[in-house]
């Protein structure tokens, strides 16, 4: 079920899926870092970046929905950030300040999303580490993954818990209990599990480096 | 709150990324110092927890709307100041490269506005108070102010960032940043009674969890008293000042001139002197809208602290003898 | 490797205070031979896990002889008062004490196999995850590969290397665990409920896998036909004290001991039913 959530699409088997990740990491960061800077005159460059990213997306067989529930999610976002600018001006002018965020960012939005939808996460951190990211910051994130699955899982079944004893509407003040309490127990068994890894870890011989066996 | 790529300019991004990478490298060696073989478990696990309990909508209790846990002071009070910077960096960086949220660029700036402030800044915050303010109220109100304080200044920190990014735009900057630190104001609110709420249901489960006497001994011992005095007064002059801006006495410009961005005050346009706030119906004169936006922060987030203190209170006595809590705290 | 003569593990009056105050473990002492399978009984809470995490020095408790009055004295103790070696240390392996200076080679030879697969499995994948131990001890790449591999097939999951630990099922989760005890090569495997959740046939085949090991072990479970499977003798503990002490039949078997300790009489024993031939044959590598 956290799969599903998690990597809803990065394991696929397209074309996109197949090409090393340093090369995704570096063309997408070329994407984004070009899509930036262009200024507003430019827009018909940026429009061409913006479609290069769906082209990669469709190719990568990331269905039109999914891209298109994504960009209703970041769009409305995005335009409270950049009406800002009009709105101190009480809409009377910094329109062009507010077009030029909402190109920039939907184009680095879609290669962003491109590259982290055809590339699962592990190799998407192994690319990024031989572009020289700090190999403890690694070891990191690959723990803080391993046991984002363990905790989805918990909390899944802690909320079918809850609502098994929930028979009626509740209050706000209720239901606000009964949040902090879920999140809160969570948060203890989270720690708990903590400390048994940790001696997990101290009786197979840990020394305080994360070691991986590369091939 | 994640900001996107194309917000900020890459300059800043790169200003950012570089303070960024500056504080979580220290808090790595931090953490590398102290509890050296504890820390890959207990901040990855805090990470994963902060991304968990993220996804998890709590019912705003005033409005009908939902809102989540940014968690950065949560994560500074349960495992100390350096762990939780490390794990919300984790965070940030999953949602990334999991989601898309969160621009590659300005990750730096994310980081920045939302890890360090959240986690270092709130934890000086919430150390100062708990100085003055002994046992589990001290603690509650202690992570509520932090939270709401470390909401506001990261706004009023994307502010900054947003106005070093757009120099030569013709918008009133100090109109945005009160617009801006209005609207995370009240996000702060939720932010203090989520995080309260969490702290005070630690308090009364698992009270050793919380605030671990080694911990933060540890931590203020081993930084002067200066240092967490100069980055309060700085959250402080972040969060309040910032919006104070109307009369010409602008922090952002004065701060700009400070450091020689000069270009600022000669690209940009005076503002409009019958500058009218776009709300139905409603129009100030000008400086008044500065001023009512900063005394209704003010106010707001002094009455939701109080407001969650009193409530808290009546929560955690029921269950905890407040003695027991002094046994093992030392007070 | 040790000489015949000395036993694998050896507790004395081991006690154990829980940082609450409460007293976990009072003066229990056992002693564990070579090719041994011991299990260790008792109702929850009776401190099994907590003697269990003693075994590796991950925690320390004191060498004090239990004297808490209105309890029974404790049946193992007794006639076994020489001191180890002259020191204080409660627990010797392989006739080494258990102190921070041995903790290495002690962590090498006494193999920990936490109940929840989930807190072990920390590592991106099978491999890593089995390959963590002997990267710890600082074994040459070449031999962490041989032990790996040999590990897993050992668990009957040969070509699982690739995989990632939440796309298994629970009993695949406990022997990757198992094969990451496996891969350290350890005298001793002290198991805290290895056939707890699973089902029949993953259980069935743990046993064999258990069956199949050369080191000794003691095994902590409630699964007493498990226990009578396994194990020549059995240790019950309650109250943080060694109840019992003896083999398999006769301490099981015994109706009213088993009651006293919230526990019951397998059925296995209570009809007679004949035991699996291999249980009491020397275990042999396959």
């Amino acid at each position: 079920m956290a799969v599903e959530f998690l990597e809803r699409y990065s394991q696929g088997q397209s074309l996109c899926h197949r090409w090393p990740a340093r090369a995704k990491i570096v063309l997408t960061l070329l994407v984004i870092a070009t899509g930036t800077l262009l200024p507003l005159e430019y827009w018909p460059a940026s429009g061409c970046l913006a479609g290069l990213a769906l082209v990669g997306l469709s190719v990568a067989d990331i269905p039109l929905g999914y891209i298109g529930r994504r960009l209703a999610l970041f769009l409305p976002l995005v335009l409270m950030t950049a009406l800002a600018a009009p709105l101190s001006r009480g809409f009377m002018g910094a329109w062009d300040t507010a077009a030029v965020i909402v190109l920039r960012s939907t184009v680095a939005f879609l290669a962003a999303l491109w590259l982290v939808s055809t590339t699962p996460l592990e190799t998407l951190l192994a690319g990024l580490c031989r572009l020289g990211m700090p190999r403890v910051f690694v070891s990191l994130l690959i723990f803080t993954l391993r046991y984002l699955y363990v905790l989805f899982d918990e909390l899944a079944r802690m909320k079918t818990a809850q609502r098994a004893r929930t028979f009626q509407r509740q209050s706000t003040w209720r239901s606000w209990l009964g949040t902090t309490q879920l999140v809160g127990m969570l948060l203890i068994r989270a720690l708990n599990r903590a400390e048994r890894i940790h001696a997990a870890m101290m009786s197979r011989g840990w020394r305080g480096r994360m070691e991986l066996l590369d091939d | 709150m994640h900001i996107a790529d194309g917000i900020l300019s890459n300059e800043v991004c790169l200003g950012a990324g570089l303070l960024a990478a500056g504080a979580v490298g220290l808090s790595l060696r931090k953490l590398n110092d102290t509890v050296s073989l504890r820390t890959v478990p207990l901040t990855g696990m805090m990470a994963a927890l902060i991304f968990a309990a993220q996804m998890v909508k709590f019912p705003l209790l005033v409005v009908p709307a939902y809102g989540h846990l940014l968690g950065g002071v949560l994560a500074a009070i349960v495992v100390g100041p350096w762990a939780g910077c490390v794990a919300m960096a984790l965070v940030l960086f999953l949602q990334m490269a999991l989601f898309a949220d969160g621009g590659w660029m300005a990750y730096g700036a994310n980081v920045l506005n939302m890890g360090v402030v959240g986690s270092l800044g709130g934890h000086a915050v919430y150390s100062l108070i708990r100085r003055h303010w002994s046992g589990p109220r001290g603690v509650i109100a202690g992570a509520a102010i932090a939270s709401w304080l470390s909401v506001v200044a990261g706004s009023a920190l994307f502010c900054l960032e947003f106005a070093l990014s757009h120099r030569h735009a013709e918008f009133n900057i100090s109109s945005l940043c009160a617009v801006m630190t209005t609207f995370h104001s009240l996000v702060g609110v939720g932010e203090a009674l989520i995080t309260g709420s969490l702290i005070s249901y630690l308090l009364t489960m698992r009270p050793d969890l919380v605030d671990l006497p080694g911990r933060s001994a540890g931590v203020v011992a081993g930084i002067s008293r200066l240092l967490w005095t100069g980055t309060i007064a700085a959250l402080v002059i972040a969060a309040f000042l910032a919006p104070f801006a109307a009369d010409g006495a602008d922090a952002l410009e004065a701060t700009a001139e400070k450091f020689e961005f000069a270009s600022l005050e000669k690209e940009r346009p005076a503002p409009l002197p019958d500058y009218e706030v776009p709300l139905p119906g409603v129009s100030y004169e000008t400086g008044v809208w500065h001023k009512v936006s900063v005394s209704l922060a003010g106010i707001l987030g002094t009455s939701a602290v109080l407001g969650i203190t009193l409530l808290m209170r009546r929560f955690t006595r029921s269950k905890l003898d407040s003695r027991e809590f002094e046994a093992t705290h030392g007070g | 490797m040790p000489h015949s003569a000395a036993p694998i593990l050896k507790v004395e009056h081991l006690s154990y205070r829980y940082p609450t105050g409460q007293l976990a473990l009072r003066g229990v002492s056992l002693t564990v031979g070579l090719n041994e399978i011991v299990g260790l009984v008792g109702p929850n809470g009776a401190g099994k896990t907590t003697l269990l995490l003693h075994l590796n020095g991950l925690l320390t408790g004191t060498r004090e002889p239990a004297h808490a009055p209105g309890l029974p004295a404790n049946p193992a103790a007794t006639g076994r008062q020489t001191t180890v070696g002259g020191h204080n240390v409660p627990i010797e392996v392989l006739g080494m004490p258990v102190t921070p200076a041995n903790f290495p080679e002690i962590r090498r030879n006494v193999g920990v196999m936490f109940q929840d697969p989930d807190d072990q499995l920390f590592c991106p994948t099978v491999r890593d995850d089995v390959a963590f131990g002997p990267l710890n001890l600082e074994f040459p790449r070449n031999e962490v590969r041989r032990r790996v591999a040999e590990a897993l097939t050992a668990v009957g999951l040969a070509d699982y290397e690739e995989r990632r630990p939440h796309e298994l099922s629970f009993g695949e989760k406990r022997r990757v665990c198992l094969a990451g005890v496996l891969a350290c090569e350890p005298s001793l495997l002290a198991l805290d409920e290895p056939s707890s959740n699973l089902d029949p046939r993953s259980r069935r085949g743990l046993i064999e896998i258990l069956k199949s090991c050369r080191a000794a072990q003691i095994i902590a479970s409630h699964d007493l036909e498990m226990i009578v499977e396994l194990c020549q003798r059995v240790i019950v503990l309650d109250h943080g004290q060694i109840q019992a002490d003896g083999p398999t039949r006769d301490i099981l078997g015994n109706a009213s001991l088993m009651a006293r300790h919230g526990l019951e009489v397998p059925l296995s024993i209570q009809y007679g039913l004949p035991l699996p031939p291999t249980a009491s044959s020397p275990p042999s590598a396959t």
